[in-house]
């Protein structure tokens, strides 16, 4: 479990987060929105441990995160953000590896190397296993990465949950692989006992795969639930300035029409 | 047996400590090793020409030098291509570099020589020539080229005196190991003191009088002094192939009288960049060049 | 990539050192027979001084240089490798945060002001000179990268305050060749073409005793390096403290890049083109990469040298013109290249 107590961050004066009190179970896909500067990548940032809080603190399974080190921490949290640029040849397989580094010394252990051949086989990149990573395609790119992030926090480490960030993944991807992923990103939350916890832009996909959001609006939660809870056309509208036609889709869901 | 081993060693070691010896002490040839334009030029002069076995990258003079082994520029020698030439003895007026090299050298024990007298004046030459005579065993030759370059100076002075004009001239150096273009003073160390005597003794007038030799950037400066003549240097003047529009292109060149009337000259750096045998003909040179009709 | 095929690989590459090394040692403005190479060598492994004057050469001239030929080239080398991982950029060179152009400034200065100062000219004097400025220009670089507000020095911070300082401490030795009268201009430009020709015996062992402990140093830390490859966050978030780590890397990078400079003035290029041709032959792990850079490197050099000394002889080229004419086309044909991304 994660929580986050009444944290705030600020640059200079100007407070990017302030007062947010969340919490995040692990089990369930939880997703963050909300406008640009509302102050997700932020928040992320300060869950993930990258930026320290100014004020208030978070918690990993109720301890401070602050307190523990950064090579335990990375055994147990990792995270996926935009594709990244790789100015080398690097093969596949090799920054699917990364994801172990913080599990072995010098060379990788028989055990990492299963684990590497795993998760490459749940992604399906196992065919482009040496190729070099700069020429893949946008999609290939981020599947790796996906890879390379899930091989980081594929075990269970005993004692704690894992945590898996995802800040805004999406970027770049095509509508298709966009839902692939997500897709994928479900998969993965049913299949383990971990905290995820994402960051997208896009309202509706928001509303179709995520277990609870949480909508933040100038550095504040505005509000936080389920879907139908928080997509209300109230809500959107005090945070992102327009007013939504608010409908169901097909399965059941919640889904917003704008004009 | 053991008295037989000392022998033998005591005789190797006397036999390498040939190298050690000073050179020329014996009769036999020398192996020499110039580092010095105005030197190797003198060498050549005195016929002692056989005793050299290179040279470095700036003697140039007379043409025949260029058959000899260069050993490189005189800043950036390198001690192995010098032993390689398996010298007797390095011959350098001081100017020779880089240190640590010069340093190895010693180490091995290879015997410098620098002479005393220095060409910095006529008499400097003179003086010179002489010491180096007696070091390679031409003093009579020595004595023929003193007497020779005297005749050619009084013979210069005379024609001078023949023209009343007093042109203008600036001098134009290449310094060739950073590829740049010296206007060379009236006064001042080394190279510059030679050209501006000579100059003078031509019935001429230095149009740069700043002391030293200094980087053609500002075209002021040239402007300013607007020679009547320009001298070149050789190896500066041929770098342009001659071609008086590259001539005009350096900085200040083309407003001055000099490019108007056309009086660009080229001269070769052993008439006028020291004093050498060859001075007293190099004078007289000057005294025509610079005197020409337009 | 097979653990057997590397180390196949470094074997190739070490078997290829020898070979150039033996080559560097036996041909030259004198060409040594084997004979005399091989009782030379005895006579320095037993602590004499060989009897003939070509002995002496042997021992004292052409294998020191050789040895520190293959020591500075894989100083170039692995600085390169580490220069390119920490800015994740495969056009970097080792002088780009100002160590070799500080170290030529220091040299300059020596050359210019030394005897002004009656600086006594000792052997010692040029290289501590160069070291002094070598530091001076990166402890610089870093002060100012680091001096934004919020005190992180980002790679590309440094790569821009890298190339600033490079400008002013160019424009320093351009000013004192400017100033300085005729032969000591003259010693700055033929230095900053860099030359093996000083190499001693003490040098060698400094030189070496350097470049062999910042190796194995950064060895330690091409792991981290590794993860750096992928951006600084996702290192972070691979446990690896990136402040920290550019620190040292850049640490040791100053160290055996500045130590060589200042006893064979500015070698350009190795640093490009050894991680170069190595990634293309075995692709990016820095694990290897470092442990092959400085094979390769001194490899690379030492056949540099050869050329310098063959090419004219007995006049010898400086070193740096030859590295140059290998490396632009090779930096020429990197920019091209699209695949790879500032």
């Amino acid at each position: 479990m994660v929580q986050a107590q009444n944290i705030g961050f600020k640059v200079g004066d100007r407070y990017l987060v302030s007062g947010v009190n969340a919490t995040f179970a692990p089990g369930q896909l939880h997703l963050i929105i909300g406008a640009n500067g509302a102050g997700k990548s932020t928040l992320v940032k300060l869950l993930s441990r990258l930026l320290t809080p100014a004020d208030g603190r978070v918690l990993y399974d109720e301890q401070d995160v602050a307190r523990a080190t950064e090579r335990d921490l990375a055994r147990r949290r990792a995270v996926l953000s935009q594709a990244i640029e790789v100015a080398f040849p690097l093969s596949v397989r090799e920054v699917v590896m990364m994801g172990r580094y913080p599990h072995f010394g010098t060379r990788p252990t028989v055990h990492d190397v299963e684990i590497v051949n795993e998760v490459m086989r749940f992604f399906e990149v196992t065919g482009m296993a040496e190729r070099s990573y700069p020429t893949l395609s946008g999609g290939e790119k981020q599947r790796v990465n996906f890879a390379r992030v899930l091989a980081q926090v594929w075990r269970p480490v005993a004692g704690h949950h894992r945590v898996l960030f995802l800040d805004e993944p999406l970027t770049f991807l095509d509508i298709r692989h966009q839902i692939d992923f997500m897709k994928k990103v479900r998969e993965t939350v049913r299949a383990g006992d971990m905290v995820v916890i994402g960051v997208v832009h896009d309202l509706n996909l928001a509303a179709r795969f995520a277990d609870r959001l949480l909508l933040l609006s100038e550095g504040r939660v505005l509000a936080e639930g389920t879907s139908a809870d928080v997509l209300t056309p109230m809500n959107i509208r005090a945070a992102f300035g327009i007013e939504p036609i608010v409908t169901t889709a097909p399965g059941g869901g919640t889904h917003l029409i704008f004009d | 047996m053991r008295k037989w081993l000392l022998l033998a060693i005591v005789a190797w070691t006397a036999a390498c400590g040939r190298f050690g010896n000073a050179a020329g002490s014996s009769g036999e040839t020398e192996r020499a090793v110039v580092i010095s334009q105005a030197y190797t030029e003198i060498i050549w002069a005195l016929g002692a020409q056989d005793h050299v076995v290179g040279v470095d990258y700036s003697s140039t003079w007379p043409p025949e030098v260029k058959n000899v082994t260069t050993v490189g520029y005189h800043r950036a020698l390198s001690a192995e291509g010098i032993l390689s030439l398996k010298p007797t003895v390095i011959i350098t007026d001081g100017n020779i570099g880089p240190p640590q090299v010069v340093e190895q050298l010693k180490q091995l024990n290879v015997p410098f020589k620098t002479f005393t007298a220095k060409n910095d004046s006529l008499e400097g030459a003179k003086a010179l020539m002489r010491e180096m005579g007696a070091y390679f065993h031409k003093e009579a030759r020595a004595e023929e080229l003193c007497r020779k370059l005297d005749a050619d100076m009084a013979r210069a002075l005379e024609e001078a005196k023949q023209h009343t004009d007093h042109p203008r001239v600036a001098v134009i150096h290449y310094g060739r190991a950073s590829n740049i273009y010296l206007l060379v003073g009236a006064s001042g160390g080394g190279d510059a003191s030679a050209a501006g005597q000579m100059v003078r003794w031509a019935g001429g007038e230095m149009a740069i009088q700043q002391a030293g030799m200094q980087r053609m950037t500002s075209p002021e400066i040239v402007a300013r002094a607007n020679p009547d003549v320009v001298l070149m240097t050789e190896f500066g003047y041929d770098r342009l192939s001659g071609s008086k529009d590259k001539i005009l292109e350096l900085p200040g060149v083309s407003t001055s009288n000099a490019a108007k009337n056309g009086r660009i000259y080229r001269v070769e750096e052993h008439d006028l960049m020291y004093f050498g045998p060859s001075t007293g003909e190099g004078v007289q040179k000057l005294v025509k060049l610079i005197h020409q009709a337009p | 990539m097979k653990a057997s095929r590397t180390t196949g690989l470094l074997l190739a590459l070490t078997a290829l050192m020898i070979a150039t090394v033996l080559a560097s040692i036996r041909f030259g403005a004198i060409d040594f027979p084997l004979h005399q190479m091989w009782s030379s060598t005895r006579a320095v492994l037993a602590g004499r001084t060989p009897d003939t004057l070509d002995g002496r050469i042997f021992t004292e001239l052409r294998l020191p240089r050789a040895i520190l030929c293959v020591f500075v080239g894989a100083s170039l080398g692995v600085g390169g490798t580490l220069m390119q991982a920490l800015f994740r950029n495969p056009i970097v060179e080792p002088g780009l945060v100002g160590t070799s152009s500080g170290a030529a400034f220091g040299a300059s200065l020596y050359f210019v002001l030394g005897t002004v100062l009656h600086v006594e000219q000792a052997a010692w004097t040029l290289p501590a000179a160069a070291c002094a400025g070598g530091i001076l220009s990166t402890w610089m670089v870093f002060a100012l990268a680091e001096s934004g507000g919020d005190r992180r020095a980002s790679i590309v911070m440094l790569l821009l305050t890298g190339l600033a300082v490079n400008a002013l401490f160019l424009s320093g030795i351009g000013f004192l060749s400017y100033i300085a009268r005729d032969p000591q201009a003259r010693s700055i430009v033929f230095w900053n073409l860099g030359t093996l020709s000083g190499a001693t015996w003490r040098s060698v062992a400094i030189v070496g005793a350097v470049t062999t402990l910042g190796t194995l140093a950064s060895l330690v830390y091409a792991k981290q390096l590794n993860a750096l490859m992928i951006g600084e966050e996702e290192a972070t978030y691979l446990g690896v403290n990136v402040r920290r780590l550019k620190w040292i890397v850049l640490a040791i990078n100053v160290a055996i890049v500045a130590v060589a400079t200042a006893f064979t003035g500015v070698i350009s290029f190795v640093g490009l083109i050894v991680p170069h041709i190595l990634r293309m032959l075995r692709g990016a792990d820095n694990r290897f990469l470092i442990i092959a850079s400085a094979i390769f490197g001194g490899t690379l050099l030492s056949l540099a040298d050869l050329i310098a000394r063959v090419a004219l002889r007995p006049a010898e080229l400086p070193i740096g013109i030859v590295t140059s004419v290998v490396g632009v086309p090779v930096f020429l044909s990197l920019l091209r290249r699209r695949q790879y991304v500032f």
